[in-house]
C-alpha cells in the first residue's frame, strides 16, 4: 500500500519531558477501519504517545499524518475538524450537565448556523439544532444509554460515564477514534459490554480505533494488531497472537528472570 | 357472539371499526413517541404472515417467540396465528438451555429472536434444535456482520410476504379466515417451580372469553391509553394487552427500553395499570424516600395533608360514612398541594383501573395510595384459566382477591383446593397428558374445571380468600387444614405485631401462635393513652397490649373458617433475635430451633394454663449472659374463634 493511502502515519516519534526520555523514535501504521491496540508496561509512554496524535503534546522529533494532514502543526482547536475524536483516562465530562448535553456539546464543530439565526432559533438554525438532537439520539440509542438520558452525568456511576464519553467522542462523527483504557475500573460484566461496543462502532461506522488497555484478554480479543511500548521505544508490533509469544514482550512485562 | 373469533380476525375487525388511519400503538425510539396506525398494523402483520407461509408455515406449527415489549412482538404473534400458527412466548431472561427445552419441547419450526443477544443464545443451541428452520430478528443492531443464512432479518421476511402479496392477492385474508376460534393461539410454558416448566395450550377462544368477560367491569375505550411493559410471554400480557388492544381499541404504549418504563410511564398516564404487590410497595417507599430528600415545603404539604388524605380515605372507604364539610375543604386544599402533584409524579393522574396481582398486598399500601386518590384492587388468576377473581368497582376487601369475574364459576374442594370453570379454560399441557388429567375435571354436567392447585374458601360475601398453594397448608389432628403462611403473613400487616410463629401440625388439636409485638408502634400507642412501661418485657405483658393485639389476631380469625383460627397466643417477653440464632439473617423464623426453645409456652397453650413463668437465658451484644425471670400470659380466644364472627 503507498505511504499516501494509510490513515495514520506515525514517523519517528520522540518526545521528552526534560531529562526524561518518554518517546523514542516511535513509528507505526494504521490502516483505514484497522483496530490497534498500543500496550506496555506502566510508565512505556502509551498515553503521551496518544497525545501526540491528537496534537496535545508536540514531538520533539519525527512526524504524525492523519489522511495527508500533518497533525503534529496543526493547532489543538482545529485537530477535531481532522475527525480525531478521543476519550480520556479518567473521564472528562462536564459533569454538572446532562448525558444528553454532555453528547450535544460534541457537536459544535458541526454547527453551521450563524449567532442571528441562533438567537431567533429559526430557519436553518432550527433544522440544524433537530439535525443533531437525530444523531445524539442515533447514538444513545446504540450505546444503550435511554435511560439516563437526562441525567446529571455528576450523578452517574464510573461504568456509564465511561459509556457517555465514548458516546460524546462518538457524537463528533470521527473517523479516528483515539480510546485511553475505556475499561479501567470496570467490572467484568462493563468490561464485556464495552468490548461489544467497541466492536460495534467498528462494524457500523468503520471508524479506525486506537486503543490503550491494560486488559491483555480483552486486547487479544479486539485488536488486529498490537504495538507494545517499554520506556518509550517501541519493542514490537503484529497480531495479538505473535506478540503473545514474543519474547520481549514477555521480558517487559514480567522482568528479566522470567 | 360476533365473527372475530380469532385475534387476527379481531385486527381486521379493529381496522374497520377503528379506521386505518387511527393511531393503534405507539413506541418510544430515539427520544420521540412513534406513532402506528390500525392500517400500518395490518400492513405488517399481512406481509409478516405472508412472508412465514412463503418459507412453509403451515397450520398448527408452532413458533417461538423471544423478545421485549414491541409493538414487533405483537405484530409477529398476530402473523403466526394469521398463517394458523400457535405462538410460544418465551421469557428474554432465559438462558440457552432454557431456551432450548422449550423450543424442542414445542416442536418450534421458526423462532424469532429479537436482538443480538437473543440469536447468540440461538447459535449456541443451534445443533439441538434442528427442526427450527430459521430465526428471525427484529433488531439488526450488532448483526450487520452475521453471515449466517439460518439468521434472517425482519425485512427480507416481510420482501418475501410482499411478493406473496402481489402474486397471490387475497391470500392472507382468506387464510385468516380459515381460523377457527377454538384454534390453539399460544403456549404459555408455565415457570414450574418443580421440573420442567409445562405448556399450557390456550385457544383464541379462551383469551378472547377472558377478555369480554373481564371488560364487561372493568371497561376499556378506545381513547385509554396502557402501556405495555409485562412480559409479553406471560398470560397477562396477552389478554390485558393484546386481547384487549385488539377488542376495545385502548392504545398501546411500547417503553423506550425496559429499563425507562417508570419514565415512560410518567409520560403516557395509562388509564390501566397492574402491578405486582411487590411493585406498588416499592412505589410507596420510593415516595418516602423522595419526600425526606426534598425541599421542606414538600416535606411540609406531605406532613400536612396524608393524614387528611388517609382520614377522608379512612371515611369513604372503611367506615362508610359521609365526610363532614370541613374535612372536604381540607381535602380539596389537599389534592392541589399535594395528591394531584404525587399522582403527576407517579404517572397515575388518569389510571381508573389499578390492579394488583401476585402476593398479598399489605392493607397500608392499599390505603396509601387511597389517601392520595388512587384505588388499587387486587386480581387473582393463572396461567390455565387467566382472570379468576378480582376486585369490582368500590367492592374492595383487603383480606379477599375479590368476586369471581363475569362467566367465571369457583368451586372450593373439600381439601380447600380452588376449582374454577369458565371459557377461559385452557386445553390442556401440550405433550403431558398426566399433568393435564391431574390439571382438568370434566363433572357429570360436562363442565370443564381446572385444578389450580391453591387453597382458600369464599367468605359470606362471596369473596374469594386465597390462603397459599394447597400443598404448603399443614393438617391438625382432627384432619382440618390450617396455612401458617396465611395467619402470619396476614398478622405481620398489623403495624404492631413484629413477628409470628405460628404452631400446629398433625399432633395437635388447634393452632397457637408466640407473637412479638413492634416495640416502636406499640410503645408509641402506650404513650398515647397514658400507659406507663419499662421494659419489652413489661410492655409486652400488660393487659391493654393483649387486648390491643387480641384484636388483631380476631380480625385475622374472622377471615377464616373455626378449625383454621388462631385459639391461643402468647405475646413473647423478648424479640427473636438474629443474634441468638433464633431468626435467620434475612428474618426467616429458624421454627425448629423456637419450637424447642419455647417448649414451654407452647406447652402452656396446648395444657390450659393461664401463665408460664420463663427464665430465659439472655445473651448480651457485648458477650455477657444473664437471666430473665418473668410470667408470661397465656391468651386465649376460644369464645370469640367460635361466636365472635360479628357478620
Amino acid at each position: 500500500m503507498p505511504e499516501t493511502h494509510r490513515h495514520l502515519l506515525v514517523r519517528n516519534v520522540s518526545l521528552s519531558f526534560g531529562g526524561l526520555q518518554a518517546l523514542s523514535d516511535v513509528s507505526f501504521d494504521v490502516n483505514p477501519g484497522e483496530i490497534v491496540a498500543i500496550i506496555g508496561p506502566n510508565g512505556a509512554g502509551k498515553t503521551s504517545l496518544l497525545n501526540c496524535i491528537n496534537g496535545f503534546y508536540r514531538p520533539d522529533k519525527g512526524s504524525i499524518t492523519f489522511e495527508g494532514h500533518e497533525v503534529t502543526r496543526t493547532p489543538p482547536h482545529q485537530i477535531a475538524s481532522l475527525s480525531i475524536a478521543r476519550t480520556f483516562q479518567n473521564t472528562a465530562l462536564y459533569t454538572g450537565l446532562s448525558v444528553l448535553d454532555n453528547l450535544l456539546s460534541a457537536r459544535h464543530i458541526h454547527m453551521r448556523a450563524n449567532f442571528l439565526q441562533c438567537l431567533l432559533y429559526w430557519g436553518a438554525a432550527h433544522r440544524e439544532d433537530m439535525a443533531h438532537r437525530a444523531v445524539v439520539e442515533e447514538i444513545i440509542d446504540f450505546l444503550e444509554i435511554e435511560h439516563i438520558r437526562k441525567a446529571i452525568v455528576g450523578a452517574l456511576p464510573h461504568g456509564l460515564r465511561k459509556r457517555v464519553e465514548l458516546g460524546r467522542a462518538l457524537a463528533m462523527e470521527p473517523r479516528l477514534l483515539l480510546l485511553d483504557e475505556p475499561m479501567t475500573g470496570m467490572n467484568q460484566e462493563e468490561k464485556e459490554d464495552m468490548a461489544r461496543f467497541i466492536l460495534d462502532v467498528h462494524e457500523q461506522r468503520n471508524t479506525t480505533l486506537v486503543l490503550i488497555e491494560h486488559d491483555m484478554g480483552l486486547v487479544m480479543d479486539i485488536a488486529q494488531r498490537v504495538v507494545v511500548l517499554d520506556f518509550g521505544v517501541k519493542i514490537a508490533e503484529g497480531i495479538p497472537d505473535e506478540i503473545r509469544h514474543n519474547d520481549d514482550v514477555i521480558k517487559a512485562y514480567l522482568g528479566e528472570a522470567a | 357472539m360476533d365473527t372475530a373469533d380469532t385475534l387476527p380476525k379481531c385486527l381486521i375487525a379493529a381496522c374497520q371499526k377503528f379506521g386505518k388511519q387511527r393511531v393503534a400503538m405507539r413506541q418510544k425510539d430515539r427520544g420521540l413517541w412513534r406513532e402506528f396506525t390500525w392500517g400500518g398494523s395490518y400492513e405488517q402483520v399481512q406481509q409478516l404472515a405472508l412472508g412465514l407461509m412463503s418459507l412453509g408455515l403451515k397450520r398448527g406449527e408452532k413458533v417461538c417467540i423471544i423478545g421485549d415489549n414491541d409493538p414487533q412482538y405483537f405484530w409477529v404473534q398476530l402473523a403466526v396465528q394469521a398463517g394458523g400458527g400457535v405462538a410460544v412466548g418465551i421469557f428474554t431472561d432465559s438462558t440457552p438451555p432454557e431456551i432450548e427445552y422449550i423450543v424442542q419441547h414445542s416442536d418450534a419450526v421458526f423462532v424469532f429472536a429479537k436482538d443480538q443477544e437473543q440469536c447468540d443464545k440461538l447459535l449456541a443451541i443451534r445443533a439441538n434444535v434442528p427442526a427450527v428452520r430459521r430465526v428471525i430478528y427484529w433488531d439488526a443492531k450488532g448483526l450487520w456482520n452475521y453471515s449466517d443464512a439460518w439468521l434472517m432479518s425482519f425485512k427480507s421476511l416481510q420482501t418475501l410476504g410482499q411478493q406473496a402479496n402481489s402474486e397471490q392477492p387475497g391470500l392472507f385474508e382468506k387464510t385468516v379466515a380459515e381460523g377457527r376460534a377454538d384454534d390453539l393461539a399460544i403456549f404459555c410454558y408455565t415457570s414450574g417451580t418443580t421440573g420442567q416448566p409445562k405448556g399450557a395450550m390456550i385457544s383464541h377462544h379462551n383469551l378472547l372469553a377472558a377478555c369480554d368477560h373481564t371488560v364487561q367491569i372493568d371497561p376499556r375505550f378506545e381513547t385509554d391509553e396502557y402501556l405495555s411493559f409485562l412480559p409479553p410471554a406471560w398470560i397477562t400480557e396477552n389478554v390485558l394487552g393484546l386481547a384487549f388492544h385488539l377488542r376495545t381499541g385502548m392504545v398501546v404504549n411500547f417503553p423506550e427500553a425496559p429499563e425507562t418504563v417508570q419514565e415512560n410511564l410518567r409520560e403516557i398516564t395509562p388509564h390501566a395499570l397492574l402491578f405486582s404487590a411487590r411493585l406498588w410497595e416499592n412505589l410507596v417507599a420510593l415516595v418516602q424516600v423522595r419526600i425526606t430528600e426534598s425541599s421542606w415545603i414538600n416535606r411540609m404539604l406531605y406532613r400536612l395533608f396524608m393524614p387528611v388524605g388517609h382520614k377522608v380515605a379512612g371515611l369513604r372507604f372503611e367506615a362508610r360514612r359521609p365526610v363532614s364539610l370541613i374535612w372536604r375543604v381540607l381535602h380539596a386544599l389537599g389534592e392541589v398541594a399535594l395528591f394531584q402533584p404525587l399522582r403527576d409524579k407517579l404517572g397515575l393522574t388518569r389510571v381508573r383501573s389499578a390492579y394488583s396481582s401476585g402476593a398479598a398486598l399489605d392493607p397500608d399500601v392499599i390505603r396509601f395510595f387511597r389517601a392520595i386518590g388512587v384505588s388499587i384492587k387486587q386480581l387473582y388468576g393463572s396461567t390455565e384459566a387467566e382472570v379468576h377473581t378480582l376486585h369490582i368497582g368500590d367492592d374492595v376487601k383487603f383480606e379477599t382477591v375479590g368476586v369471581p369475574a363475569p362467566g367465571m364459576s369457583i368451586k372450593i374442594a373439600d381439601d380447600s383446593e380452588i376449582w374454577v370453570s369458565a371459557a377461559s379454560v385452557f386445553h390442556g399441557y401440550y405433550k403431558n397428558p398426566e399433568a393435564t388429567a391431574s390439571a382438568l375435571v370434566t363433572d357429570a354436567e360436562g363442565r370443564r374445571w381446572f385444578r389450580t392447585g391453591d387453597a382458600g374458601h369464599l367468605d359470606s360475601d362471596g369473596h374469594l380468600i386465597y390462603l397459599d398453594r394447597l400443598k404448603e397448608l399443614l393438617e391438625l389432628a382432627g384432619g382440618q387444614k390450617y396455612s401458617p403462611q396465611y395467619l402470619e403473613g396476614r398478622l405481620k400487616f398489623s403495624p404492631y405485631v413484629r413477628d409470628v410463629m405460628t404452631i400446629g401440625g398433625a399432633d395437635r388439636a388447634f393452632v397457637v401462635a408466640l407473637i412479638n409485638i413492634d416495640f416502636g408502634n406499640v410503645g408509641r400507642w402506650a404513650e398515647k393513652r397514658g400507659l406507663a412501661y419499662t421494659t419489652f418485657a413489661d410492655l409486652s405483658q400488660k393487659p391493654e397490649v393483649y387486648e390491643l393485639i387480641r384484636k388483631e389476631v380476631e380480625q385475622v380469625n374472622r377471615t377464616l373458617p373455626a378449625a383454621a383460627r388462631i385459639r391461643k397466643f402468647v405475646l413473647l417477653h423478648k424479640e427473636f433475635d438474629a443474634d441468638e440464632g433464633e431468626l435467620t439473617r434475612t428474618r426467616k423464623l429458624r421454627r425448629n430451633l423456637l419450637s424447642d426453645r419455647y417448649r414451654e409456652m407452647i406447652t402452656a397453650m396446648y395444657g390450659g394454663k393461664d401463665a408460664v413463668q420463663v427464665r430465659a437465658l439472655v445473651k448480651y451484644r457485648d458477650g455477657r449472659e444473664g437471666i430473665m425471670e418473668t410470667s408470661v400470659r397465656v391468651a386465649a380466644l376460644e369464645s370469640a374463634a367460635v361466636e365472635g364472627d360479628r357478620r
